[in-house]
C-alpha cells in the first residue's frame, strides 16, 4: 500500500490538486466501469448460467408441473361378446360430479344453492356437500360417481342456469353387464381404475383396458386457457374387444337347468357345469351356482347367504367394546368369504374327486394299451380283494354285478371290474395316461386362477412293494385324487374325439377398437392320447352307459347321448368334529351326438339333500340335469334329432286342422301325423277338436274330436304327478283331457317313476295342455 | 459561482477541465459535436428489443385484464417514442444548464418526496405510498435518483479540492442522502433507497472522497447484510419475509416465495435456446409483473440463455460506453453526470436481473428500457439524453 502511494505521489507530484482530482475521477470512473460494466455482468451471467443451464431440467420440470393441467382421457374398455356377438360386458361413458371447495370459496358461490341443487339431482345428502365445501383448501371433492349421460345433462343445465363456478363433471367409464348374472364367474368384473379383477376381465385386462391417454394442457393461472396453447395429446387407445366362445343361449339353458336341479334336489353347496366343443375345446357355457351380478359385484347375491350375514350384522349391535370389534372383524371376514365364494369359478379353480366319471379314462387307457379287449369278461361279486390291502374294495352294488363284458362293466360302473382293469394296466402306464390326458397339469384355458388339481404321487401307483395295488385299484375308479372339472372334460373329450387332447379356451377372437381381428384362436391339440380306433370303441361303450347302463336317465328321444355318471365323496371335507362328512358331489358327463361327438356337458351338484327321497347319485340327479341341458341346447345348436325306431313315437307332432272334415278324412290326417283320436258326440263331421290345430303334442297321443258335441272350453286342475309310473301318469292326464310329454327315462320298468312335472300340482290349465313330466330310473344307485 | 467561471489552462495530463472553453454555461447547440453514435444505437437497440419483449410478455395479461392484447404494448410504444423524443431534445441541450438548476432540481425532488408522504396526495398502492398524480402519474423517487446525480455532480464540482475533507466531502452529501432516504423509507421504498444510496456513494467515490470512508462503508454494508441474512425478523415485516423467500424460495412457493419461484420457473425453463419468441408459458398470469419488474424472466424463458446473454452484453456495452463518455468528457460536471447516470442505469440493471434470478432478495426495481415504463422510462430516456449531451461536448473537442 505504501509503495503504491509513493508511486502515485511521484507521478502526480507536479500536478495541481485540481488536476489530481481529475485524475481521480478518471481512475475511479474506470473502477466503476470495471465493477458495474464487467464484474456485475459476469456475476449475473454466472447466476443465469446456474439457473438456465445447470438447473434447467429441475426448473423445467417444476415449471411444467406449475403450468399444466393433465386431464386424463380414459380409454374405452373393450367389449366382451358371446360367439354370436351378443354383448356380455360393455363400457359406457358416465360422469363423476365433483366440486372445487377452493373455487367455490374464492368465487363466493352460494353453497346452499349448490348443495341443495346437487342433492336433489343426484340423490345425495345436501349436508354432506356443505361439509365438503367447507374444506376450502381442496380443489377436488367427488359428490357422486358414475352418473349416466341424461343425469349429467341435468347437472350441466343446473351449472349453466345459475352460472356456477366450482361444480364440475369429469368423464369416467362404467362397466355394464347387460345379462346380469349370466356367466358371471367367467366374465369377472372390473374394479376401480378400470382394472379387471376376476374372470376374463382380469385375464384379458391388458387387452381390454387399452391405454389411457391424457391431455396435458397448459393453462394460465386461475384456470384460464392460454392464448398460445401448448397442448400435448397422448391419444388414448381403446381397449380390444373379446369375442368369446360362450353362447348366451347355451349359457342360459345351462344355468336354468342347474338352478332347477339345485331346487329340485335341494343342493346345499351349489352346482357347476360346463358345455364344451369336444373337437375344438371351445367353451360354450360355464356356470357356477350360486352366481352373482357383476354389475354389483360387491354385493352378496345369494339371498340365504345375505340373510345370514344380515343376522350376523344384527347380532353385532348387542355387543360393545372389544367383543364388538372382534365380532365385527368376524363379520367382515364372513362378508369377504361370501364374496370370494360367489366370484369363484369352480369349473377351473376347484378340484374335486371325479369318481366314476373317471372310469372312462381308465378304460380308454386299458383298451389303448391292449391289456383288455371288448371280449373280456369281469366278474363282480360285490367286492374285490387286492394285493396289499386288507379291506376288500366293495362295489356300489353290494350284491355284485356277476359276470359282465367290458362294455357292461363300464355301463354298470363296476368298481371291482375297473380295479381289475387298473391293475392290469399297471401303475406306470396308468400314471402315463393320467399325464397324457392332462390330469397332472393345468389345461391352459384362458381363465385366471386355474388349478392343476391334486394328483397322487406316482410312487403310490407304482411302488407295489409298499402300497400293493391298493392305491392303483382305487385310483382306477376315480377316487383318492382330485381334478378340476375342466381337466375332466378335456380328458373325456379326448377319449371321444379321436384321441386328441385339445386346449380349452374361452376367447375366440380379439378385435381391435375398429373391429379388426387382432388375433384369432386356433384349435390347439396338445397330443393324441389314444388312437382313433380306441376312440371309436370308447364312443360305443359310453353310448352304452346311457342306453343300457347307469345313465339311462340321460336319454333324450331322437338323440344319441353318451355319458358317465359319478358320485364322489368329498374326501377333504370334514365336519366340526373332524369326522369325514357324508357330503357327496354327484356328477354326470354327457356327450352328444355319439356317432360324431360335438358337445360335452358336465354337471356337478355339490351335496344334494338327503330329504328328496331320491338316492343321491349322479345317475338320478346329474344325468337328468345334463339331459335337460341337452334337450334345450341341441335343437338350438342345430343338432338334428333322429326319430327312428322306438324314438318315433316320442317325436312331437303338430295337430292338424281337422274341424269341418268328415270323421274319415280326420282319421287319415291324424294318422299321417302319427296321432290317434277319440270321438265325443255322434255326428259324422268333426265340429271341434282339442287340442286346436297347430298345437304340439307328443306323437301317438289321442286328439279329441267333437262331432256335433259342444267343445268344452274349460280349465282343469293339474294333479300331483310325482312318484308314479308313466302309465299311471298318462292315465291321470288323459282322463283330465291333458297330454303327457315324457322327459327322460322312457322305460316302462317299475323303477322308473316321475320325479318332476313342468306344471305345478294345483295349477289350472286349459284342456288339451301338454304337461311335461320327468321320469327317472330310481334303481340306478351307483 | 465564481468557481465555475474561473478560466483554466488545459493541462496535458488532464483532459477534464472544469468548464467549457467558451466560459460560463451556455446553451449553444451549434457549437457542439455529434452525439455518441454507439451509445445511441445501443440505447435504441435495447429499446427496440424491449418493445418486442414488452408485447410478448404483456399480451396475455393485457388480453385477460384489459380486453386487448396490445393494451400495454401500445402505451409502452407511446412512452418509448416520447422517451426517444425527450432523449433527442435533451441531448441537444447543453448539460451545463443542469448545473444552474441543480439545487432546484434537488429541492423539487425533496418537495415531491414530502408530498408523496402526505396521505391523500401520495397514492398508496400495495402497501406503499410511492406515486404522485400531478397531471401524470410518476414516482418522485425516480426524480430523486436523477436529482441526486445532478446535485451531487454540481456540489462535487463546487467543492473540488475539499472533497477529501469530512465537512465538504461527506457531511453535506450525507445530509442530503439522509433526508432523501428517510423520505423514501417512509413510503416505504427500500429498493429506491438502496439505489439512491449506491448512486450517491458512487458519486462521492468519483468526487474523490477518501477511500477509508468507502472501506468503512463496505464494512458497514457487510455487517448489515450479515445481520439481515442472519436475523431477517429485524427488518420490517415485508422486507424480512423477502429475505426469507430469497434464501429459500421454495419454502413458501404459494405466498412469500411465489414471485421468485414463478420467476425461476420462467428463467430455468428457458434453457439454452429458450421456448421461442412469444412462447412463454409463465406469462399466462403465473408470473406477476411479467411486463414490468419481471420482464427479464420472460425474456429468459422465450429467448433462452443465448438471448439473455445478448441482452446482458448490450447492457454491458452501453454501460461501458457510458463510462467511456464520462471519461472522455471535457468538463468535470459532464463527466460526473455521465458517470452518475451510467451508474444509476447499471445499478438498476444489476438489481433488477439480480432480483429476478434470485441472486438478490426481491425488491421492486424495474429493468431500464424493458419494463413497462410510464414516466420512469421518460426520466430514464432524459438521463440517456444527458449522457449523449455530454458526449457531444467531447466530440466537439475532438474536432
Amino acid at each position: 500500500m505504501s509503495i503504491f502511494r509513493k508511486r502515485k505521489q511521484t507521478t502526480t507530484a507536479n500536478l495541481t490538486s485540481d488536476q489530481q482530482a481529475n485524475v481521480t475521477v478518471l481512475r475511479r470512473c474506470l473502477v466503476l466501469m470495471g465493477l458495474l460494466g464487467v464484474v456485475a455482468f459476469v456475476v449475473l451471467a454466472m447466476q443465469l448460467y446456474q439457473v438456465m443451464i445447470v438447473d434447467h431440467d429441475m426448473y423445467e420440470r417444476m415449471a411444467i408441473n406449475n403450468q399444466t393441467r393433465s386431464t386424463p382421457v380414459s380409454a374405452s374398455r373393450g367389449t366382451i361378446y358371446d360367439r354370436n356377438m351378443n354383448v356380455l360386458a360393455i363400457s359406457a361413458s358416465v360422469n363423476n360430479v365433483f366440486i372445487s371447495p377452493n373455487e367455490i370459496a374464492q368465487k363466493e358461490q352460494d353453497i346452499d344453492l349448490i348443495a341443495n341443487g346437487l342433492a336433489q339431482l343426484l340423490d345425495v345428502d345436501a349436508d354432506n356437500i356443505r361439509e365438503m365445501a367447507q374444506d376450502t383448501s381442496m380443489y377436488y371433492k367427488v359428490v357422486k360417481r358414475q352418473i349416466d349421460e341424461s343425469l349429467s345433462e341435468q347437472v350441466r343445465d343446473f351449472i349453466n342456469t345459475y352460472e356456477l363456478s366450482g361444480v364440475y363433471l369429469e368423464p369416467d367409464t362404467k362397466r355394464y353387464y347387460p345379462s346380469s348374472t349370466l356367466a358371471a364367474q367367467v366374465l369377472g368384473f372390473v374394479g376401480s381404475e378400470n382394472r379387471g379383477l376376476e374372470g376374463l376381465e382380469a385375464k384379458y385386462d391388458a387387452n381390454l383396458q387399452g391405454n389411457a391417454g391424457k391431455i396435458v394442457t397448459t393453462r394460465g393461472n386461475s384456470g384460464s386457457e392460454m392464448l398460445y396453447r401448448f397442448e400435448t395429446y397422448y391419444e388414448a387407445s381403446d381397449g380390444d374387444s373379446l369375442v368369446t366362445t360362450l353362447d348366451s343361449t347355451v349359457q342360459y339353458f345351462l344355468e336354468k337347468n342347474l338352478e332347477q336341479a339345485v331346487e329340485q334336489y335341494d343342493v346345499q353347496n351349489g352346482a357347476f357345469g360346463l358345455v364344451m366343443d369336444v373337437n375344438t375345446g371351445a367353451v360354450l357355457a360355464m356356470a357356477n351356482l350360486s352366481s352373482y351380478d357383476p354389475n354389483h359385484y360387491g354385493e352378496v347375491y345369494d339371498e340365504e347367504v345375505k340373510q345370514a350375514l344380515a343376522e350376523e350384522r344384527a347380532q353385532l349391535e348387542s355387543l360393545s367394546g372389544e367383543a364388538y370389534d372382534a365380532a365385527y372383524q368376524d363379520y367382515l371376514q364372513s362378508v369377504n368369504n361370501a364374496l370370494f365364494a360367489q366370484w369363484r369359478n369352480s369349473c377351473v379353480s376347484d378340484a374335486y374327486e371325479p369318481g366314476s366319471t373317471f372310469k372312462i379314462i381308465t378304460m380308454a387307457a386299458a383298451l389303448e394299451e391292449g391289456v383288455i379287449s371288448l371280449n373280456d369278461t369281469f366278474h363282480c361279486n360285490g367286492n374285490i380283494k387286492v394285493f396289499g390291502r386288507n379291506q376288500p374294495i366293495s362295489c356300489w352294488k353290494t350284491a355284485g354285478h356277476g359276470t359282465q363284458t367290458t362294455a357292461e362293466a363300464l355301463g354298470n360302473s363296476c368298481n371291482p371290474a375297473l380295479a381289475t382293469i387298473g391293475i392290469a394296466l399297471g401303475g406306470e402306464k396308468f400314471y402315463d395316461y393320467i399325464q397324457a390326458f392332462g390330469l397332472t397339469s393345468t389345461t391352459g384355458i384362458d381363465l385366471p386362477g386355474e388349478s392343476s388339481g391334486v394328483m397322487l404321487d406316482e410312487s403310490y401307483l407304482t411302488e407295489y412293494d409298499i402300497y400293493g395295488y391298493s392305491s392303483l385299484a382305487v385310483a382306477a375308479f376315480g377316487q383318492t385324487f382330485e381334478i378340476t372339472p375342466i381337466q375332466l372334460v378335456r380328458a373325456i373329450s379326448a377319449v371321444v374325439n379321436g384321441g386328441y387332447l385339445v386346449e380349452p379356451y374361452v376367447v375366440a377372437e380379439i378385435l381391435d377398437s375398429n373391429g379388426q381381428v387382432v388375433s384369432a384362436h386356433e384349435t390347439k391339440v396338445t397330443n393324441q392320447v389314444i388312437s382313433e380306433q380306441t376312440s371309436d370303441i370308447m364312443r360305443e361303450l359310453i353310448l352304452g352307459v346311457v342306453e343300457n347302463g347307469t345313465a339311462k336317465n340321460a336319454k333324450i328321444a331322437g338323440y344319441s347321448i353318451g355319458g358317465k355318471t359319478g358320485t364322489s365323496e368329498k374326501v377333504s371335507e370334514v365336519d366340526e368334529f373332524g369326522v369325514m362328512t357324508e357330503d357327496k358331489i354327484v356328477s354326470f358327463v354327457g356327450i352328444c351326438p355319439m356317432d360324431d361327438p360335438q358337445y360335452i356337458c358336465l354337471v356337478a351338484l355339490d351335496t344334494p339333500s338327503r330329504e328328496t327321497g331320491l338316492y343321491i347319485s349322479g345317475g338320478q340327479m346329474a344325468a337328468p340335469t345334463v339331459r335337460n341341458v341337452f334337450a334345450d341346447i341341441l335343437p338350438y345348436l342345430g343338432v338334428e334329432p333322429d326319430y327312428s325306431g322306438e324314438d318315433a313315437n316320442a317325436m312331437d307332432v303338430q295337430v292338424p286342422y281337422v274341424t269341418d272334415q268328415s270323421l274319415m278324412e280326420a282319421e287319415t290326417l291324424l294318422a299321417q301325423a302319427n296321432l290317434s283320436y277319440t270321438v265325443v258326440g255322434y255326428g259324422d263331421t268333426v265340429t271341434g277338436q282339442i287340442p286346436t290345430a297347430g298345437a304340439t303334442i307328443p306323437g301317438g297321443s289321442a286328439v279329441v274330436l267333437y262331432c256335433d258335441a259342444e267343445v268344452p272350453y274349460d280349465y282343469v286342475t293339474v294333479p300331483s304327478l310325482t312318484g308314479l309310473s308313466s302309465v299311471e301318469v298318462n292315465n291321470l292326464l288323459t282322463n283330465l283331457g291333458l297330454y303327457l310329454k315324457i322327459i327322460g327315462n322312457t322305460d316302462t320298468s317299475y323303477s322308473v317313476i316321475s320325479t318332476h312335472q313342468s306344471v305345478e300340482a294345483g295349477t289350472s290349465v286349459e284342456r288339451g295342455t301338454v304337461i311335461e313330466v320327468e321320469f327317472t330310473d330310481t334303481s340306478l344307485m351307483e | 459561482m465564481s468557481v465555475f467561471s474561473k478560466a483554466k489552462k488545459r493541462s496535458a495530463m488532464s483532459r477534464l477541465p472544469d468548464e467549457p472553453q467558451s466560459g460560463g454555461p451556455q446553451v449553444i447547440i451549434s457549437e457542439r459535436g455529434l452525439i455518441d453514435l454507439p451509445f445511441l444505437i445501443l440505447t435504441l437497440l435495447l429499446l427496440l428489443i424491449g418493445m418486442v419483449m414488452m408485447f410478448s410478455a404483456s399480451y396475455a395479461r393485457a388480453y385477460m385484464e384489459e380486453g386487448t392484447s396490445s393494451y400495454y404494448f401500445v402505451r409502452h410504444a407511446g412512452f418509448v417514442l416520447g422517451g426517444i423524443a425527450i432523449m433527442v431534445v435533451v441531448s441537444m441541450v447543453n448539460h451545463e444548464i443542469l448545473r444552474l438548476f441543480s439545487f432546484w432540481i434537488m429541492a423539487l425532488a425533496v418537495v415531491l418526496l414530502i408530498m408523496v408522504a402526505i396521505p391523500g396526495i401520495g397514492i398508496k398502492e400495495g402497501g406503499a405510498r410511492r406515486w404522485l398524480y400531478l397531471g401524470v402519474g410518476f414516482q418522485p423517487s425516480e426524480i430523486a435518483k436523477a436529482a441526486v446525480v445532478i446535485y451531487f455532480a454540481a456540489l462535487i464540482v463546487k467543492f473540488k479540492g475539499k472533497m477529501a475533507t469530512f465537512r465538504y466531502g461527506i457531511l453535506p452529501f450525507a445530509c442530503i442522502l439522509g433526508v432523501v432516504s428517510i423520505l423514501l423509507l417512509l413510503e416505504p421504498h427500500l429498493s429506491g433507497t438502496v439505489i439512491i444510496l449506491c448512486t450517491g456513494a458512487a458519486m462521492l467515490w468519483l468526487g474523490g472522497v477518501q477511500k477509508r470512508w468507502f472501506a468503512l462503508l463496505v464494512g458497514l454494508v457487510g455487517l448489515v447484510v450479515y445481520l439481515v441474512i442472519k436475523y431477517p425478523d429485524l427488518l420490517a415485516e415485508y422486507a424480512g419475509a423477502r429475505i426469507t423467500a430469497w434464501l429459500d424460495p421454495f419454502s413458501d412457493p404459494g405466498d412469500t416465495g411465489y414471485q421468485i419461484t414463478q420467476s425461476l420457473y420462467a428463467i430455468g425453463s428457458g434453457g439454452l435456446p429458450g421456448l421461442g419468441l412469444g412462447k412463454s408459458r409463465q406469462k399466462y398470469l403465473y408470473l406477476p409483473e411479467e411486463h414490468n419488474d419481471y420482464i427479464f424472466s420472460i425474456i429468459c424463458e422465450e429467448l433462452g440463455f443465448i438471448g439473455a446473454m445478448v441482452i446482458l452484453l448490450l447492457f454491458a456495452l452501453l454501460i461501458i460506453r457510458g463510462y467511456w463518455i464520462a471519461m472522455r468528457a471535457t468538463d468535470r460536471f459532464g463527466a460526473l453526470l455521465a458517470a452518475g447516470f451510467t451508474t444509476l442505469l447499471a445499478l438498476q440493471v444489476f438489481f433488477n436481473i439480480g432480483v429476478v434470478t434470485n441472486f438478490l432478495p426481491a425488491t421492486g426495481i424495474s429493468l431500464p428500457f424493458f419494463s413497462y415504463g410510464g414516466t420512469a422510462l421518460l426520466i430514464q430516456m432524459a438521463e440517456m439524453g444527458v449522457i449523449l449531451s455530454v458526449s457531444r461536448q467531447n466530440k466537439a473537442k475532438l474536432k
